[in-house]
């Protein structure tokens, strides 16, 4: 088996692997240790595929940022008793992961179908010769804007969840 | 339908597979899930997956424009969780409890 094939079985190994323990595990924070390691393999998965700045920014954003966030307000709970940590109903319940299941099927055997993807295609080609420099350089020109308005969005975010944080939730409550 | 070729051989194929598997564990978590953080926490997974295949088809297809746009979902991701965490602080604030069991009727 050559290495290439070896690193991406066990890559999705781990993403399934800890995707699986998020909806599984009872306990939230185990929930989002399962969650950082999914993301730390999506990470790898992103090197494998030749963009290493964005498996950067997956691991600082991400496996950083967000899932600090997530830990924090999940302390900030009392959550030991988590009580009914599933959706009740074994019927519902069945239907559900059927229909997960169902996804993911309708969409691999798409996959698989198409003739155009099943020819195992050559590997990417001549590859771009700095890949963070042409990412930096279309961003800053050609999507210039939608990047300003990212700006723009996060600012109304970051006041938005100051003060929806602050409030005391409700719309007709006492203020 | 595994052949020695499926196993061997990595192709775009492979990743887009992983892609559809990690988003329908994520639509199942929230389906089945009733703690909105662990909700929250599967819609992070699926927006991942999708990230997975627009990075796979920029490889395969020598385009640059894939990561861009896997920036710009990393982006409004994290803004998600923001907001969707703050909401969550209100609501336990109101209800002492994130289960959406408790709060399914959208009383004030």
């Amino acid at each position: 088996m050559t290495a290439d094939a070896f690193l991406f079985w066990f890559l999705a190994l781990v993403t399934i692997g800890g995707g699986s323990l998020v909806i599984l595990m009872r306990n939230p924070i185990y929930s989002a240790l399962a969650l950082v390691f999914t993301m730390c393999g999506v990470s790898a998965l992103f090197v494998t595929l030749g963009a290493y700045f964005v498996a950067g920014v997956q691991l600082i954003v991400y496996a950083g940022a967000v899932m600090v966030l997530f830990v924090m307000v999940l302390m900030l709970f009392d959550l030991k008793h988590e009580i009914e940590a599933f959706a009740k109903g074994q019927i519902s319940g069945a239907i559900k992961i059927l229909s997960g299941g169902l996804l993911a099927g309708i969409v691999g055997g798409a996959i698989l179908a198409s003739t155009k993807l099943s020819s195992p295609t050559d590997a990417a080609g001549a590859a771009v010769v700095d890949p963070s420099k042409a990412l930096g350089y279309k961003l800053f020109t050609q999507h210039i804007f939608a990047f300003e308005a990212l700006g723009v969005l996060l600012l109304v975010i970051a006041v938005g969840a100051v003060a929806l944080a602050r409030s005391k939730g409700g719309t007709h409550g006492q203020r | 339908m595994v052949s020695a070729d499926f196993v061997m051989k990595i192709g775009l194929n492979h990743y887009l597979i992983l892609s559809a598997i990690l988003f329908s564990l994520g639509m199942v978590g929230v389906l089945l899930r009733r703690n909105a953080i662990v909700m929250l926490m599967s819609i992070e997974l699926m927006l991942n997956a999708v990230n997975i295949s627009f990075v796979s088809f920029g490889r395969y297809n020598n385009n640059i424009d894939g990561q861009i746009m896997v920036f710009f979902v990393m982006t409004i991701a994290a803004a998600e969780a923001a907001v969707g965490l703050a909401l969550a602080v209100s609501i336990f604030k109101r209800f002492k409890e994130v289960n959406v069991r408790y709060f399914e009727h959208l009383k004030g």
